[in-house]
């Protein structure tokens, strides 16, 4: 894998009373406003998990996903990773589990380019 | 060795974007490594990859970044600003006095900094022009639009821009030719990724037939697609040998020569430069002839985008690609 294809980042995966928190980096070389990228889809141990109540957090600031398309003027630094947050759920620390992403980018200076990436990695809970 | 008077040679930060996305390198730590392998002075920084405040940097992120300049006596250039149009994927374009409001912000960055150019890209729409090279000239930054594969001379965007460049007869505004629009051939090194990847060499025959077929480069790829998915071939072997459609194109060579007089800076696009000094897929020995005899006084910033599909030592091709340019520069 080339480091412009990683996805699931290098601070993996934590649980605490609030949920889980997955760490994400950005497949692309350049920053990009948040607007522009697209968490399709979470499973874990195959289980596709409900990314409803999901909210994404960077650089200390948190919002919720489902309102991530309108955030056209707060950008993901390339170099940083950003956590997707899963409220109300948890796994034991220490164990380990196959965690799959798939995060979509649309570069918005290529009208109509979407690049569609996926990352399967077995993580141990932190 | 480079005549003082004649074309200079430099290094993007984007040729180590492996290093900076597996973070074996801060800003200052990159700037250092680059100046101590002596692959300066004269610098290219892409605003939205390095730094982390762009596109507004702050008095202290400039003040921090002079600093690192004062260090190493690396030389700002160029800083790439981007022409975010597309903001919500899907939608309509953002109104043009935000993305206009978008370039200001970038140019006062640029300001900042101390570079004395910017880079930006043609989903600025040339009828924005009027609104910013007043501003451009302003702050004392000289815009250049990156010619990009697919692009050349004679690609009804560049005419565009060519006709509205002649309108406004303004300074602050250029080319900035990416020789990845005039490549002669596919780099084996691409091929060789797409061939780790998976796919059998009947794609990648496929593929060089294809290829160099006149035509829109995402309708050869749509081409490509239908003809290997016949065949049989993987969808992920496929995406693997379509990356030769978007990132390179087979224009002439010696179409640069219609745009020697208002290029302002050079991004020197490579693949990989081989042990005598060959670039695998670009032919320098016909492209830069023309900038170096038509009297281009500006920086080549060596590009080293192999980091699109492997992971060699993006520090030793920047090496081999200066002292490819040198040697044609001299030759003249």
């Amino acid at each position: 894998m080339l480091p412009v294809e990683r996805i699931i980042g290098e601070e993996g995966l934590e649980s605490s009373a609030e949920g889980l928190r997955l760490a994400m980096r950005l497949p692309w070389y350049r920053s990009l406003p948040f607007s522009t990228v697209e968490v399709e889809a979470v499973s874990i141990d195959g289980e596709a998990v409900d990314l409803a109540g999901a909210e994404v957090e960077h650089d200390g600031k948190r919002w919720a996903l489902a309102e991530q398309g309108e955030e056209t003027d707060r950008f993901w630094f390339v170099r940083d990773s950003s956590f997707l947050i899963l409220p109300g759920r948890n796994l034991p620390a220490g164990t380990e589990h196959e965690v799959s992403l798939t995060l979509n980018i649309s570069p918005p200076y290529i009208p109509g380019m979407k690049r569609f990436n996926h990352q399967t990695a077995k993580l141990s809970v932190n | 060795m480079t005549n003082a008077t004649g074309p200079q040679v430099g290094v993007t930060l984007y040729s180590f974007t492996n290093e900076w996305l597996t973070r074996q390198f801060d800003l200052p730590g990159l700037m250092h490594e680059v100046a101590r392998r002596g692959l300066g002075p004269n610098i290219e920084i892409i605003g939205f990859q390095s730094f982390k405040d762009f596109p507004d940097v702050s008095d202290d992120t400039a003040a921090r970044f002079k600093d690192v300049l004062a260090e190493t006596g690396l030389n700002p250039i160029s800083l790439a600003i981007n022409s975010d149009r597309f903001m919500k994927p899907g939608q309509q374009p953002i109104p043009d006095d935000m993305l206009v409001e978008y370039h200001k912000r970038q140019l006062r960055s640029a300001a900042k900094l101390g570079f004395p150019i910017a880079r930006s890209q043609f989903a600025l729409p040339p009828h924005l022009l009027p609104d910013l090279a007043p501003y451009a000239e302003d702050l004392g930054i000289v815009m250049g639009v990156e010619v990009h594969a697919p692009m050349c001379w004679g690609h009804p965007a560049v005419q565009a821009y060519a006709e509205m460049y002649d309108k406004l007869g303004s300074p602050a505004l250029g080319w900035i030719p990416d020789f990845s629009g005039t490549s002669s051939r596919i780099p084996e090194s691409m091929l060789d990724a797409a061939r780790k990847a998976g796919a059998q060499e009947s794609l990648i025959d496929l593929l060089k037939e294809i290829w160099p077929e006149p035509g829109m480069s995402h309708e050869k790829a749509g081409k490509l697609r239908e003809r290997a998915l016949a065949a049989g071939h993987a969808p992920a072997h496929i995406q693997a040998a379509s990356l030769a459609f978007f990132i390179l194109a087979n224009n002439d060579p010696k179409s640069w020569a219609h745009m020697v007089d208002r290029t302002v800076h050079i991004h020197g696009k490579f693949y990989g430069v081989d042990d005598n000094g060959q670039e695998e897929a670009i032919d320098y020995e016909t492209i830069l002839p023309l900038f170096r005899d038509g009297g281009f006084k500006g920086t080549i910033v060596s590009e080293w985008e192999g980091h699109a599909y492997d992971a060699r030592d993006a520090f030793e091709q920047v090496r081999r690609h200066q002292a490819m340019c040198r040697r044609i520069f001299a030759e003249g």
